[in-house]
């Protein structure tokens, strides 16, 4: 996707009868020279950076303090195994990317990162040994008096503190602390003090949103994520066996497609209880279908074709004939779908926190559109949430458009992005 | 080659293999099937030849791709027969390939037995480079490091006759001409040192000046591996260069068989006669072409008896012709036939094929050197 990339794709196009040059690259490449995909990407990597600094962007514990002369940082000290987490996990993809970029810029022998790819593995190795030492070492946070900065502060205790933009945790209920500056912090109009107003229990919206941004992604992500794999693989199998696989993976493609989404979690969280990961899990577990179907449609196109044919008679396994070489040939409608289906899915938990099924601590945006009903004058509960997950469905819809149009050469001229 | 082998003994036997397909989806239920192959016959003897020529659909690659068991077996099914693999060492007694489970197979594909497609454009995988390809067949069959793996790699495309092969392996194939692509393809096969390739008309798709460089090149790697081939083409021109039997295939049977001298001499079957008189001669003055008259029968619906008949200019109205389906029988030594109206055509002749005929330069590769 770099521009390196796309002059060297132009240089090498030199004929309409070119079959596919990477083909996943070069649909990427057409998809993201559009400005409505460029505009959902710009608005998907903003909320990815709003989730991952989330807590130094909006939090009552300030950056820096000092207190009778001890210069401390409640905030760092205040993190959780989440935060740290999701920190690492940006940072050392961003410093992966940095070397990759470096070791293709100085002409590293036999690109290696097209098979192995190595970077991936370590990102992930990081990412997951960070979060189990993070879950190990940092303790569960006891109840929090998260009015105490500000009140020392009214107070004077405090020699200097350097406070985070938004110096509310999503959970600062200041309805329980009036006394901090005497006035009534509940379901305040957007201000200065509060950009977005704040909560019947006097939370400031504008943080609860920023928190809420991990959850929107989270839920798109994961519950997709968990769709992928599993249709994927069995749409795969249906599609490269054929025959009575096939035949019975339609079975229960028709059994899963006939299951109400909603009534099920509905029904989950009166049995369990709320849980997002339930939540994502059950997503995730009925929402396979799609791609099983799309995956298969490809696979029975494609498991006759010569190059197909010609992995099988070098005796490559099962795996890497089916994942490795019919896979990355097949998988750019399952993309589209993939990208429409993050939108549902955000969509759906939205629904739920609205219908006030939905996570109770944690700040959603369905769960602040939920609160809009009864805020009375606050429009500010209506209007930031609804904007959000308006924006963010539609993010991922031109996404999706400008993969499907990139993938269809036809829809190309009709399309007005 | 420094292989203590045995090279009397057939590499490959396929016995009596029939191998048939549903005529369509909604038929399938009521059993019509159609025998894209039946009972067919052939042994490859090692580092010979062996050229399998016929029509398009009768049989040809359907009988390659049944020796590797690469027949999707939902719709296809092998109904008969044995196919005998004696790799003549003699740790490993000779099994029959189609008997092998799935996991057996995969030990055998490219590591003993390689295929080469007919179409280069299509037969290597878009979206990898060369390398990437070639690695993964050469990492799978062989114990080595990937440096080790990558020299292997960059000796094969050089044995190919690709100029900077270090530099081809970063390349995506659509970055190569056909040419190019059919000698990665065969680099790829040859990689591993199989006692078999199994190509797939290699030259099809090629234009003719390419064509001769890569059976040149075939011609050239078989002498030096000491390999056998089994040549599926439908050029008789082909044939004659490179073979050394043949096997002229028409309607899922093998018609006629014999060393490529004593069929090209003394074609016996009508349909084997058809076709020289159908090839056009540098020089000749005629105006058109013979043409054996009709069409090939169409596979759900061959005609009784031998499948010849409706075209044949033998037949002359023998009702036997009509009624029964001629075996293939040894009229002469070394030279198969099938048919009722040559002569000397008796059922108490031999009737499995068995040439271990070579040609000059397989002769002198066969010493052990």
């Amino acid at each position: 996707m770099t521009t390196g990339d796309a002059q060297i794709a132009v240089v090498l196009d030199d004929g309409p009868n070119m079959p596919a040059r990477g083909m996943v690259r070069r649909v990427l490449g057409a998809t993201f020279t559009r400005t409505g995909a460029v505009g959902g990407l710009i608005w998907i990597v903003l909320l990815v950076l709003l989730a991952v600094f989330a807590p130094l962007l909006a939090n009552s514990h300030p950056i820096l303090m000092s207190r009778d002369g001890t210069v401390s940082s409640p905030l760092l000290s205040h993190l959780t195994a989440v935060d740290i987490t999701l920190l690492v996990a940006f940072f050392s993809a961003l410093l992966l990317a940095g070397v990759r970029w470096l070791m293709r810029a100085f002409k590293s022998r036999l690109s290696q990162s097209r098979f192995g790819a190595p970077g991936v593995m370590t990102w992930i190795t990081i990412v997951a040994l960070t979060g189990l030492v993070a879950w190990w070492m940092v303790p569960p946070r006891y109840a929090q008096v998260l009015s105490q900065y500000r009140e020392a502060q009214v107070a004077g205790e405090l020699d200097w503190a350097i406070l985070a933009p938004i110096p509310y945790s999503p959970t600062d209920r200041q309805r329980d602390s009036l006394s901090a500056t005497n006035i009534d912090p509940r379901l305040l109009l957007p201000s200065p003090a509060h950009w977005m107003g704040t909560t019947a229990d006097g939370e400031d919206v504008a943080s609860r949103m920023i928190h809420a941004s991990r959850i929107a992604l989270a839920i798109g992500m994961i519950a997709t994520g968990i769709a992928l794999v599993l249709g994927v693989t069995i749409g795969g199998l249906m599609g490269y066996f054929s025959g009575w696989v096939d035949l019975l993976g339609m079975r229960l493609v028709e059994v899963f497609s006939a299951i109400p989404v909603i009534f099920l979690l509905i029904m989950i969280v009166a049995f369990y209880g709320r849980s997002l990961y339930l939540m994502m899990v059950i997503l995730g577990l009925t929402g396979w279908v799609g791609y099983a179907v799309y995956v298969r449609a490809e696979f029975l196109k494609l498991r006759n074709t010569d190059f197909v044919v010609a992995a099988r008679a070098l005796g490559l396994p099962l795996w890497s004939v089916l994942f490795r070489h019919m896979l990355p040939n097949g998988i750019t409608p399952v993309l589209v779908l993939a990208s429409f289906s993050v939108a549902g899915m955000i969509l759906t938990e939205s629904t739920l926190s609205f219908l006030g099924l939905g996570l109770v601590e944690e700040p959603s945006w369905g769960q602040l559109l939920n609160q809009a009903r009864s805020a009375g004058s606050q429009w500010g509960l209506v209007v930031f949430p609804g904007l959000a997950i308006f924006l963010t469905v539609l993010a991922y819809n031109l996404i999706g458009e400008a993969l499907r149009d990139a993938l269809d050469p036809h829809a190309q001229r009709s399309s007005m992005m | 080659m420094t292989q203590s082998t045995r090279h009397d003994q057939p590499l490959l036997q396929i016995r009596d293999l029939a191998v048939s397909f549903p005529v369509s989806r909604e038929s399938r239920h009521r059993g019509h099937r159609v025998r894209a192959v039946n009972r067919v016959n052939l042994t490859i003897y090692p580092q010979q030849t062996l050229a399998v020529v016929g029509e398009s659909g009768c049989g040809k690659s359907v009988t390659a791709l049944s020796t590797l068991q690469l027949i999707p077996t939902p719709p296809g099914k092998y109904d008969s027969g044995r196919i005998i693999w004696d790799a003549g060492v003699e740790q490993s007694p000779p099994v029959d390939l189609l008997k092998l489970s799935e996991r057996q197979m995969r030990s055998i594909r490219g590591n003993q037995i390689a295929m080469i497609f007919q179409e280069p454009m299509t037969s290597l995988n878009p979206v990898y480079t060369i390398g990437d390809q070639i690695l993964e067949a050469i990492l799978l069959h062989q114990q080595v490091s990937r440096r080790q793996a990558v020299e292997i790699a960059e000796s094969a495309l050089r044995d190919v006759g690709i100029a900077d092969p270090g530099g081809r392996l970063r390349e995506y194939p659509h970055q190569l001409s056909g040419g190019m692509r059919q000698r990665v393809m065969i680099a790829m096969a040859l990689a591993c040192q199989p006692r078999l390739l199994l190509a797939d008309e290699p030259t099809t798709a090629l234009d003719v000046t390419i064509q001769a460089q890569i059976l040149e090149l075939l011609r050239e790697l078989q002498t030096r591996r000491g390999m056998s081939v089994l040549l599926i083409t439908h050029d008789l021109g082909v044939v004659a260069e490179n073979a050394d039997v043949v096997a002229v295939m028409y309607a899922g049977r093998v018609v006629e068989y014999g060393s490529v001298h004593t069929v090209f001499d003394n074609p016996l079957h009508p349909y084997t006669r058809g076709l020289f008189t159908s090839m056009p001669l540098l020089g000749g003055d005629r105006h058109r072409l013979t043409a054996i008259p009709g069409n090939v029968p169409d596979p759900s619906n061959f005609p009784t008896g031998c499948p010849f008949h409706p075209r044949c200019a033998a037949m002359q109205g023998d009702a036997k012709c009509v009624e029964h389906d001629p075996p293939l029988l040894e009229i002469e030594p070394g030279h198969w036939a099938a048919c009722w109206h040559v002569s000397g055509y008796d059922e108490g002749l031999a009737a499995v094929p068995d040439v271990a005929y070579r040609r000059d330069a397989a002769t002198v590769a066969a010493d052990p050197d």
